[in-house]
């Protein structure tokens, strides 16, 4: 029983590579099929991404071979082998099944402890079992490797501090005000940066929100998306008491908010805090407006500094994560062990039972005063004493399993009792 | 001098010492302080509390308010009491570490008033008193929780503005969440605490417990104040829907104001139904009653 992984990741190849290798929701499964056809014992699953393409493969004898996977690869996107094989790792059996609990554990991600692999991983896997190219090894495996995630994500602090502006700012929202529904939300131009955080609002529930931009059918075209309402950018000072969440990142030059209005707006509001989200550079709201009671104005470098706080805070998690990873991988290859081991003993146990019918069978013409009772009496005894035999070896068998000499024993056990057939895959 | 009839007193006190560590601990080091251990000890602390509140009762066969000592006791017993309950019913994070703290505090000061040098001169079984003390006292426990909000509201808001995100920013809730449950704790005491001026005043006119010049009384004097800065609160929360820290440090003033007409006016020499006495006749007080 061997598993193997090979694949590339944004740490091995740059974007060009990995977009030629990458596979989509739609040809994974015939790539599956492909590859199974050509490899008929062996088990896959193909994990693409953004950011890695990878192919897990177990097999019983070792048979399929990096260069075997490296082929299909090549074969099913039909590039050339030598333009991506410099790129690729792979790793076998311990590193493999690490490698895996690593990635999806999100160890191995861009950004330290996101959840996406998790759901990921997950989707990769299912689609091979519905495609039922997963078997025993890689059943397990994936199963354990999800699980694994979960530990390391209850255990340390990877994925706790958030780690992106828009997710940090939601977060100081969060500690404002107890929940966004009712709340407006005051977005003054139109950037990237802009709406990624409007989203976030939107999806926490924000329901109520104004767009104002220069260009007014850009602030239209965003209004629409989240069923709010644009503005001319004239009429910004009106709106500025209504809202209780402004989000400004015009690339005005100057200051597009001022103090003066926002004491204005407070004054208006009666106290009720408001939340200034600056993430113009130069900024857009006067800085003195922090000043400005149940104001709370952060800028860009506010939230940047939270960041990046809270991705030293993931780095450090990381030694604990590991641990955590070794502890796990080497269950698991314990386990896997024990695995490989199970046909062996059922074959043991298959042979001994053998015997004992046999011998059952030349017995039962011989004795003539037994009834039925009796009989299964004597069946029983005889099954009771096999099992009896087998209980130790078996449980030896099994404990050695989790040292890794499992499989020279039952090979021992099996030469002594003159038990010979070549594999195990009959078993399996 | 602490009497050893007090020690469960300060058995109490310990507990509500350890239960404050406890909490102030799990804001630092979640790993090392157990969050469920500080309020398990709160709890004890409350029913060693009880138990030496119904012990002070069936010795004097009063409900334990016949000295300013026992008030007081009773006044920390409704603040916990009133916690509990909301505690339960809104699940309100970190609050213990705010309130505690507060109770702990207020506790150790209950204690120097032991010695019960001043003694209440009216009869305890009057109708009047409990229908005066009772609503008071409770009304005063939920403004000692809305302080303790409102402290927690500055701190949160001093975070915010400062940009201070330490380990306490992450487990304080919402200025918003924060303000609403001021507001709740305020309103539920308000009611409680006009109901009881009422009946006081009652009492006064019927039966002329403080003379014929009640109303130049410090304690009424300040609690007419107190009722009045409530009141403007609850106008200010109501009519003109005011929010945040004004009304935060507002509610810091009122219970200034809650603690100095409860405490503060026996040391200007008010007695209010108290008569300072001293050891020997303090039988003879209880015994005419």
């Amino acid at each position: 029983m061997s598993i193997l992984v090979v694949g590339l990741n944004h740490k091995s190849a740059p974007v060009e590579i990995r977009e030629k290798l990458a596979f989509n929701a739609h040809n994974i499964p015939p790539a599956l099929s492909l590859f199974l056809q050509r490899h008929q014992s062996a088990e896959t699953v193909i994990l693409s991404t953004c950011n890695r393409v990878e192919m897990y493969v177990s097999t019983l004898d070792g048979t399929v071979k990096v260069d075997d996977i490296l082929l299909f690869l090549a074969d099913f996107h039909k590039i050339e082998l030598n333009s991506f094989s410099p790129y690729m790792y792979h790793y076998m059996d311990d590193r493999a099944v690490n490698h895996l609990f690593f990635v999806t554990a999100s160890l191995d991600s861009m950004v330290l402890g996101e959840s996406q692999i998790l759901s990921q991983v997950k989707e990769a896997y299912t689609t091979a079992s519905m495609e039922e190219a997963t078997g025993k090894v890689l059943n397990q495996l994936f199963q354990q490797a999800l699980n694994v995630s979960k530990i390391v994500h209850t255990m340390t602090s990877i994925g706790k501090r958030k780690v992106s502006i828009s997710s940090v700012a939601v977060e100081f929202a969060e500690k404002i005000f107890q929940d966004f529904t009712g709340k407006a939300v005051l977005v003054v131009g139109a950037g990237e940066m802009c709406e990624l955080l409007l989203k976030h609002l939107y999806e926490e529930g924000a329901r109520t929100i104004v767009v104002a931009n220069r260009t007014f059918e850009r602030a239209q075209e965003i209004a629409n998306a989240y069923h709010g309402q644009a503005i001319k950018y004239e009429l910004l000072g009106e709106y500025l008491s209504k809202a209780d969440i402004i989000i400004s990142s015009t690339s005005a030059p100057h200051y597009v908010i001022h103090t003066d209005q926002v004491k204005e707006a407070i004054r208006h509001r009666r106290g009720n805090p408001m939340f200034l989200i600056d993430i113009a550079v130069p900024r857009d709201i006067e800085p003195d407006a922090a000043n400005v009671d149940n104001v709370y104005l952060y800028n860009i470098d506010d939230l940047q500094s939270v960041v990046s706080q809270n991705v030293d805070e993931r780095t450090r998690e990381v030694e604990k994560c590991r641990t955590i990873i070794e502890e796990e991988v080497e269950h698991f290859m314990a386990r896997l062990e024990e695995m490989r081991i199970e046909p062996a003993i059922t074959h043991l146990r298959n042979h001994f039972h053998t015997i004992g019918k046999e011998e059952l069978d030349r017995l039962k013409p011989k004795i003539k005063n037994l009834d039925n009772g009796d009989w299964e009496q004597v069946v029983y005894t005889m099954e009771r004493t096999i099992n009896k035999l087998l209980h130790h070896p078996a449980k030896v068998a099994k404990q050695e399993a989790k040292n890794g000499g499992g499989y020279r024993y039952v090979e021992t056990i099996k030469k002594l009792f003159g038990i010979f057939h070549h594999t195990d895959h009959s078993q399996h | 001098m602490i009497t050893l009839p007090h020690i469960p007193f300060i058995v109490t006190i310990v507990l509500y010492f350890v239960s404050s560590v406890w909490s102030i601990g799990y804001i630092i080091n979640p790993t090392l302080f157990n969050k469920k251990l500080a309020k398990w000890l709160m709890m004890m602390g409350f029913f060693v509390h009880s138990g030496f509140l119904i012990f002070l009762g069936l010795e004097s066969g009063n409900i334990p308010i016949t000295n300013v000592y026992e008030s007081f006791i009773s006044l920390l017993w409704c603040v916990l009491f009133v916690y509990i309950n909301l505690d339960y019913l809104y699940k309100l994070p970190s609050l213990d570490t705010f309130l505690i703290p507060i109770v702990t505090a207020l506790s150790i000061w209950a204690l120097t008033f032991d010695g019960g040098n001043l003694l209440i001169t009216v009869s305890l079984q009057s109708f009047w008193l409990i229908a005066h003390i009772i609503p008071i006292f409770i009304g005063y426990a939920a403004f000692t929780i809305s302080f303790s909000l409102s402290i927690m509201y500055l701190t949160q808001q001093r975070q915010l503005k400062h940009k201070l995100f330490g380990p306490l920013f992450s487990k304080l809730p919402s200025l918003e969440g924060i303000d609403n449950l001021m507001w709740k704790t305020i309103s539920f005491g308000f009611p409680l605490l006009t109901l009881g001026l009422v009946f006081g005043t009652f009492w006064i006119r019927t039966q002329n417990v403080l003379g014929e010049m009640w109303y130049l009384d410090y304690k009424v004097i300040l609690g007419l104040a107190t009722w009045l800065i409530y009141a403007a609160l609850l106008h200010m929360r109501l009519i003109a829907s005011f929010h945040g820290t004004k009304i935060a440090c507002l509610t810091i003033a009122g219970f200034c104001l809650v603690l100095f007409t409860f405490i503060g006016t026996f040391f200007m020499g008010s007695k209010h139904a108290f008569q300072k006495v001293s050891e020997q006749s303090h039988t003879e007080i209880l015994n005419v009653q």
